[in-house]
């Protein structure tokens, strides 16, 4: 199969979808990533989509072959070295799809991630050509959303712009001690200090693919 | 673009190009030179369309560039149709035939300038022609045979299966073994670690020799040479009959020689008998069950569709004839021997952009074709279809029939009735101000969804009833409203089906209103009287589509963006669309597909630029 199916549905729904990326960082550099995708709002256009054989020539994935696939990649990941706890949370009636890992550096986080994106699928975009975009120095988080994210937001073709303007990305970092200060203006601190939230549409996203960038830097130990 | 595009751009054009069809009449013409074994033909009539757009009009259009690629190599940068050498006052006849072992694809023209014409077709050669009067001229592919100012460009290919037989033949007459026991020999999937290392290893026998003996052919070798040769064979066949012994299509099917005088700008002949006889995809039936083989033969003998295309002001009218012989005739006079049932046309609101109406006789047909189908099938000495008789006459006994067919009487209608907003629910995800936990909530969210209606007449409103009571005992997605059933989440998971059973019609919707507003019909609503005997009056089938309307009312948020372009194209230029047919008798069944516009330009002019823009959205968007 020579591309992600998932990316399939996702390239087709963006338009609707909420996509929510959610890391704890530990003091010692481990921690967990949890990444939510959400196509209940576009569930009619998902189903239409699954209903059909291929579109514009390319073959339409079964729930199986998604299934399947993602299943393959829990199972290549979960292998990878610093990675551990991998699950996966598949609900196809309200297409939610939930992801998580625990790692012990956010280098085998994105090590992990890319060698298993590339052994399942030929396609280019999920072969990260950069590999950092997390760097932890044990006070300072900086963190950007993943090019294989959104170069596919970026290729998305909508004429209908107010309805990508309803597509929501969330990008969420927490740690275990207090937030001293972050750069990124659309970011909002938690009452307790111990987490940030970026957040924003997914037309303001295609628009500039680093809105969700953010260097954050935590109060000494 | 694909072959189809490329085919239907050719047909618009050859449409276009057009003039005097009185012309046509005088001397042996272009469609004199269609071999006999063409089962399909569409003739175009050089219509006054002409008169009507400039051909330096035409040759501008954007299509056009993919049209003179494909008619002349592409090896003719800068020319046009106007170049050609065409003459214009002959038919342009495109064919498509196959012999149980060729298959000849081609068109017939007129030539007015046989010097223009080998300027754009300079990639054809000479080759002797030993006929009087006969140019033969060829490429690697096609051949171009000149007599008399008319022209025939015909490709022949034999069919594989044949050569493989004939090269199999050669190929063990001389002595060969099996050219592909190396399969055999081949390593198993598993055992071949890498496919680079296996496909670079020189060492591998992969293509199987005749010989150690290089001037000796290999077996893919012989088998190009027998393609070859079967195509020169063809050729030579179809040359002589076509000018040795004058018989082509034209002087064989009086049908089709009759449907030529008809003043219609395009003519259109299907023989669908002998595309039945030629198929390949038959060839189960052809080689062990040869019996069946040879009644269904007899049965779809005289089963040839004709059709006459007019443009006229405003209008383009496509009238087909479906001529039958007399078994299958008489199936089909059964089956739309049937009384409409107008209680449908009341569940159709007279706004609806688009609906069909579709009234048949199920139990006469049944009956029918029982009674012819099953001692054709009787007759076959054959263990699997002994068995299916025997099981098609348990059932004919057992199964209450005048049940069945009365539970489905017949006649059906649909409806697009355009787009409305619907109740459904997702999850939206949230998170606490004071840690961000996240949280999931479920809301009330409208989604666009096309609304449709289908349903048809029924005597047996109880049955459908017992099956939807058991159906609500086994779920609660089915639940019972006083005038209708709903099936929640029943249409893509989302949305709930409406079922209405009047007593007299079941009808399926997923319109909430009308399931419960309208559950006795549209009253003063539904389609008006002159609508309404438009639809009674059609034989078994009956169609409109507001072209305008119904792409308006579509969602193209469902479209993937290159699709939507293409329905926001046609929304600004379409018109209407509407099916009838005639009554059918035992020899045949007339349908008219007629497409109505309003517009000042000619018809000629709005079909081109209708072609026009969906070409440029296609190779816009490759």
């Amino acid at each position: 199969m020579k591309y992600l199916l998932l990316s399939i549905l996702l390239g087709l729904v963006f338009s609707c979808v909420e996509i929510s990326d959610d890391l704890t960082l530990n003091n010692d550099g481990s921690g967990t990533l949890r990444y939510k995708i959400n196509l209940s709002a576009s569930k009619i256009k998902v189903n239409s989509i699954l209903a059909l054989d291929s579109i514009d020539g390319k073959p339409v994935p079964s729930k199986s072959q998604i299934s399947s696939k993602i299943n393959e990649f829990v199972r290549i990941l979960d292998a990878q070295a610093g990675i551990s706890n991998v699950l996966v949370e598949e609900n196809y009636t309200d297409y939610i799809f939930k992801f998580s890992c625990d790692f012990t550096s956010v280098k085998n986080l994105q090590e992990g991630i890319k060698l298993s994106l590339a052994q399942i699928s030929n396609n280019k975009w999920s072969q990260p050509s950069e590999s950092s975009w997390l760097s932890w120095d044990g006070n300072t988080l900086v963190r950007t959303i993943p090019s294989y994210v959104t170069q596919q937001i970026k290729n998305y073709k909508i004429d209908n712009e107010d309805l990508l303007k309803e597509g929501i990305y969330t990008s969420i970092a927490r740690f275990q001690r207090p937030v001293l200060r972050f750069e990124n203006k659309l970011g909002t601190l938690s009452k307790n200090q111990m987490a940030v939230m970026v957040r924003t549409n997914t037309f303001d996203l295609k628009a500039n693919q680093h809105l969700l960038d953010n260097t954050i830097v935590l109060a000494p130990r | 673009m694909n072959n189809s595009v490329k085919f239907a751009l050719l047909v618009v054009v050859s449409l276009v190009v057009c003039s005097n069809p009185i012309a046509q009449l005088k001397g042996i013409q272009s469609e004199q030179l269609l071999p006999k074994d063409a089962v399909t033909v569409f003739s175009i009539n050089n219509i006054s369309l002409l008169q009507k757009i400039a051909m330096d009009d035409l040759v501008n259009y954007e299509f056009m560039s993919e049209v003179h690629q494909e008619l002349f190599d592409g090896s003719t940068s800068g020319k046009t149709l106007k170049d050609a050498g065409l003459d214009f006052n002959q038919r342009l006849n495109l064919f498509y035939g196959k012999t149980f072992t060729h298959e000849l694809t081609g068109f017939t023209f007129g030539v007015s300038d046989q010097k223009a014409l080998f300027e754009v077709f300079d990639d054809f050669q000479e080759l002797q022609s030993t006929i009087p009067g006969l140019k033969i001229y060829g490429t690697f592919f096609n051949h171009l045979l000149i007599k008399n100012n008319n022209a025939i460009l015909i490709r022949i290919e034999p069919t594989m299966d044949y050569i493989d037989e004939v090269t199999d033949s050669i190929w063990y007459a001389r002595g060969n073994e099996t050219p592909f026991e190396f399969f055999d020999s081949a390593p198993q999937d598993d055992q071949i670690l890498n496919e680079q290392t296996f496909e670079d290893d020189t060492n591998t026998n992969f293509y199987p020799e005749a010989s150690e003996n290089p001037s000796i052919k290999n077996y893919y070798e012989l088998r190009d040479s027998v393609q070859a040769v079967l195509q020169q064979e063809e050729l030579t066949r179809v040359i002589d009959e076509l000018f040795v012994d004058n018989i082509n299509l034209h002087n064989t099917d009086a049908r089709f020689a009759a449907q030529l005088t008809h003043n219609a700008e395009g003519v259109f002949y299907l023989d669908n008998a002998r595309n039945l006889d030629k198929s390949q995809g038959l060839w189960y039936f052809q080689t062990f069950l040869p019996n069946l083989y040879k009644d269904l033969q007899e049965l779809y003998a005289g089963n040839v569709i004709l059709g006459d295309l007019f443009l006229r002001d405003n209008q383009i009218d496509f009238e087909v004839e479906a001529l039958y012989g007399p078994s299958l005739g008489s199936i089909y006079a059964q089956m739309n021997d049937a009384r409409f049932d107008s209680n449908v046309l009341k569940y159709i609101p007279a706004s609806s952009p688009a609906y069909f109406t579709y009234n048949i006789n199920l139990e006469q047909a049944y009956e029918q074709a029982y009674q012819i189908l099953l001692p054709l099938l009787s007759d076959e000495k054959n263990a699997q279809i002994a068995m299916n008789v025997l099981t098609l006459e348990l059932l004919n006994e057992f199964i209450d029939k005048e049940a069945l067919f009365d539970t489905y009487k017949g006649s059906m209608f649909g409806a697009f009735n355009g787009v409305k907003k619907i109740k459904t629910k997702k999850v939206v995800f949230s998170y606490d101000e004071e840690t961000f936990a996240y949280q999931e909530q479920e809301t009330e969210a409208d989604a666009d969804m096309p609304i449709f209606t289908l349903g048809f007449s029924t005597a047996r409103a109880d049955i459908p009833e017992m099956v939807l009571k058991h159906l609500a005992r086994l779920s609660s997605r089915v639940q019972h409203f006083e005038n209708y059933w709903r099936i929640n989440n029943a249409i893509l998971d989302a949305a709930p089906l409406y079922i209405l059973n009047t007593g007299k019609l079941l009808i399926f919707t997923n319109d909430e209103e009308l399931a419960r507003l309208h559950s006795s019909g549209y009253g003063n609503l539904a389609l008006t009287k002159k609508q309404s005997k438009l639809a009674r009056k059609s034989g078994s089938m009956y169609g409109s589509v507001d072209i305008t309307k119904t792409l308006d009312r579509f969602p193209t948020e469902v479209l993937t963006p290159r699709n939507a372009e293409i329905v926001n194209s046609l929304k600004r230029k379409s018109g209407h669309l509407e099916l009838t047919s005639s009554e059918t008798t035992e020899a045949h069944t007339t349908f008219k597909l007629s497409y109505r516009f309003e517009s000042d330009e000619s018809t000629g002019k709005h079909l081109l630029d209708l072609v026009n823009s969906l070409y440029l959205i296609y190779t816009l968007n490759p």
